[in-house]
């Protein structure tokens, strides 16, 4: 029996080790690739003025949606930012989703909004519309109000009223910088007939000052897990999201900063309001309407438009984020599960997805198995120590080196930390997020697949606590 | 054996650590060095081109000025860049003879660098501070990647002569890929000057996107002379040459126009009734107000949308019938797209 149990213990351990030896070298290899990326981005943006688009008689005007939802403590800073975006044409849809508290009265009263008689087509079917405002100060505002059904179903209403064809999904909670719409549009200006959708950079505007509705001073939260999270952020967008999309593998562009073309997205039905990631959901099917129609298209990633969003503080909070992230996760793949393999979704099919779904579907499982043998191993006493401690180190090093090429990708892409101190605390951040941060999410997700299993389907709560509290001096 | 594998694995892993995090390191405190000491020459500059352009001879001073920093040029650079986008006109003239006499030889040796980022950056300095003389290079990479092509085509429009023109449009008419809204953007800051092109292209048997384009171009620039030219595709098979041929006609306001957009209002295609009833309120002739209350009443919502608009285009006299639509209890649809419209019309004052 014991001799059964060693076999299957070992021949677990050999795949462990084989998982960390894959995973690892494809996120070595997307941050050479984001390295790449990022370096010919950086020399075919030299000399490029982002603001001659003022200049041209003809732009492609952008409807920028903002679903929100019980979002006083921080919407009025929000939509004053967007409002002061530079872009020649463009209208900001903010679609309060039936919200408890004071959200519409405080838009209402910042915005001298008025009720107009707007008419549009519910091209998406969406709950009830109760009212459409304009603002009598700022001309390219709308406000929807509407019944409650959540993010998707308050972008689809976004999407409903809009005028323009291209929109912008952005997060109530975050912030964009005055160029972000002028950069992250580019793409559709120079391949218009291919590009569908791009994305930018989301950045944590914890530890930063956030005056007007612009970040004004950048720095490092105090608060560590804010700090991790800092990290992880550079990590997935730089080195992950455009290695990614250098392999035209794209399967998510962020709904807290996204662009997409109007007409496709409506072709495909909008967001689907089932669905615990509306971003990836709405991605992936964009990409199976083109493969099934026979269109050339391209997702692109830019690194240097910026969106600061919030970060949760508290690892309840976050857990519960994350948890909804990686059931998102779960539940989009399963539905796209035709498309794993099949030559005709391209590179979505046959790398993209079956990717997600080894590495970062059952990636947590797997991490948490090697756990579980670690700690029995302990336990029965069959670990040889010095290997075991060395193998944790190797992790850890690795780790610390992906980060380290993360924060060079930043140096080299918007060069947002000022201070030379920076670098050093990110480093730090970088070791310490091996001691217990990654173990602690890696279980957090792994619990979130048996959520899904269980058919847990709800968003669990998110504090905002606004940008004026989340915004410390650094 | 797998305890050495992952020792050396350590071992290289903490090295190759280290020796990353001391290169970004060292890395910022170069840049950030280097950054100091190309502000301080930039402000130098800065102080001595404000001088060049309110000297009583801005050629001459500029001059002085290339000869004394001809050898800065990444700085150099970027300070004519920057000033490119604040001057206009003669006031450029200065910045022209800098470039010249500084990193003009540069740009267009780098302008045949195998690295299409570098032929690209320099042509972009090409599109700001290119004369006539350089179109010879300039056409020579009207051949090379989109990108670089859009930028040399940029840069053409700065210089544009009848012959640049002629190229233009010789590779518009060939160019198997065309950027679409890159094209109008280009030829539209052509102006007016192009109608003889687009008139010939026009006559020319290209796909149907192309013709498309020119049709547009024809409303934007206000093309009369080719209204013959523009009214022969109303009766055009494609919906996209119809839908465009109503939005010009609207645009060029010609009186006899109201025939064919009369017609096209009855198309058996939404979009094609939609922009025609739009044109036709611009073109404001009283004997087509019924065809746009008819317009108000159809089952697809952007024909009512656009006949809507269209009858506020009229002023006080749509405004009129709009209110009697709005009124009227037989149709809530063509009521509630009056009511909007009368609402926008007032809100923004936005009737004709």
């Amino acid at each position: 029996m014991s001799g059964v149990l060693a076999f299957v213990s070992d021949g677990l351990e050999l795949v462990i080790l084989v998982y960390f030896l894959l995973i690892n070298s494809f996120y070595f290899l997307f941050n050479l690739l984001s390295l790449s990326g990022i370096l010919r981005y950086r020399r075919m943006v030299t000399f490029v003025r982002f603001g001659e688009i003022f200049r041209m008689p003809i732009v492609r005007p952008v409807s920028v949606i903002v679903p929100a939802f019980n979002e006083e403590a921080g919407i009025v800073e929000s939509v004053r930012s967007l409002l002061s975006l530079r872009y020649p044409v463009f209208e900001v849809v903010v679609v309060n989703d039936g919200s408890t508290d004071a959200t519409l009265a405080r838009l209402a009263a910042a915005f001298a909004l008025r009720p107009s008689r707007s008419v549009f087509r519910r091209s998406i079917p969406t709950q009830p519309i109760r009212a459409i405002y304009r603002s009598a100060v700022h001309p390219r505002l709308t406000v929807v109000d509407k019944s409650n059904g959540k993010k998707a179903d308050a972008l689809n209403a976004g999407l409903n009223v809009s005028r323009y064809p291209l929109f912008c999904a952005v997060d109530s909670d975050s912030v964009l910088e005055s160029d972000a719409l002028l950069k992250v549009v580019r793409p559709f200006l120079e391949d218009p007939a291919r590009t569908v959708g791009a994305g930018g950079v989301i950045r944590l505007s914890n530890g930063c000052v956030v005056r007007e509705g612009q970040v004004v001073a950048v720095g490092i939260p105090r608060n560590w897990i804010a700090r991790f999270q800092v990290l992880e952020y550079l990590r997935a967008f730089l080195g992950g999201r455009l290695g990614m999309s250098m392999l035209r593998s794209t399967l998510i562009v962020s709904g807290a900063f996204g662009i997409f073309r109007k007409d496709i997205a409506m072709a495909c039905g909008g967001y689907r309001t089932d669905s615990l990631t509306e971003d990836m959901d709405l991605v992936v099917r964009m990409q199976k309407h083109l493969h099934e129609r026979k269109l050339a298209y391209r997702f692109c990633f830019i690194p240097d438009p910026i969106c600061w969003t919030e970060a949760p503080e508290d690892l309840r909070v976050l857990a519960r984020q994350r948890s909804r992230w990686h059931r998102g996760l779960i539940e989009t793949l399963f539905r796209s599960r035709r498309m794993f393999f099949r030559p005709r979704y391209g590179v979505a099919g046959m790398f993209a997805l079956p990717f997600y779904a080894v590495f970062e579907m059952a990636g947590p499982f797997i991490e948490v198995l090697g756990y579980v043998l670690f700690a029995g191993h302990l336990v029965f006493g069959r670990i040889d120590v010095p290997f075991a401690a060395t193998f944790f180190f190797v992790a850890v090093f690795y780790g610390t080196f992906v980060s380290l090429l993360a924060i060079l990708l930043e140096e080299l892409s918007s060069h947002r930390y000022p201070r030379p101190r920076d670098i050093v605390i990110l480093t730090a951040t970088g070791v310490a997020e091996n001691l217990f941060y990654r173990q602690y999410l890696s279980l957090v997700r792994a619990w979130a697949f048996l959520d899904y299993l269980r058919g847990k389907r709800e968003w669990g709560l998110m504090e905002r606590r606004g940008f004026a509290k989340a915004g410390q001096t650094p | 054996m797998l305890s050495v594998i992952v020792l050396y694995s350590f071992a290289y892993l903490a090295c190759l650590s280290a020796t990353l995090f001391l290169f970004i390191f060292a890395r910022r405190l170069i840049v950030e060095a280097r950054e100091r000491r190309d502000r301080r020459t930039y402000e130098e500059m800065e102080g001595e081109l404000l001088e060049v352009l309110t000297s009583p001879s801005p050629s001459r001073a500029a001059l002085d000025f290339a000869q004394r920093f001809r050898d800065r040029p990444r700085v150099l650079k970027s300070l004519l860049v920057a000033y490119r986008e604040a001057l206009a006109g003669k006031a450029l003239e200065p910045l022209k003879v800098i470039f010249e006499r500084t990193i003009r030889q540069r740009c267009l040796r780098e302008l045949r660098s195998r690295w299409l980022a570098t032929r690209l950056q320099n042509v972009r300095l090409f599109v700001d501070f290119s004369r006539t003389e350089e179109a010879v290079h300039l056409v020579k990479l009207l051949h090379d990647k989109p990108v670089v092509r859009l930028a040399a085509l940029n840069a053409l429009t700065g210089i544009a002569s009848r012959d640049t023109l002629s190229v233009i449009f010789d590779l518009f008419e060939r160019d198997p890929e065309p950027n679409y809204y890159a094209y109008s953007n280009v030829l539209n800051s052509l102006g007016q000057r192009i109608e003889p092109f687009v008139r010939a292209s026009l006559r020319k048997p290209l796909p149907v996107d192309k013709h498309a384009l020119l049709i547009e171009m024809a409303g934007r620039l206000l093309l009369r002379g080719l209204y013959p030219d523009v009214v022969r595709f109303a009766a055009s098979e494609d919906r996209e040459l119809r839908i465009r041929t109503a939005r010009t006609l609207g645009r060029l306001l010609v009186p006899a126009s109201a025939k064919a957009l009369s017609g096209l209002a009855g198309d058996p295609r939404w979009e094609v009734q939609a922009q025609a009833l739009r044109s036709l309120g611009l073109l404001q002739d009283w004997r087509t107000i019924p065809l746009l209350v008819k317009g108000l009443f159809s089952p697809n919502w952007h024909v009512r949308y656009n006949a809507g608009y269209g009858l506020a285009a009229f002023g006080l006299v749509g405004v009129l019938q709009l209110q009697e639509i709005s009124r009227q209890k037989e149709d809530r649809f063509a009521a509630d797209m009056a009511a909007m419209v009368l609402d926008t019309v007032i809100l923004t004052g936005g009737a004709a």
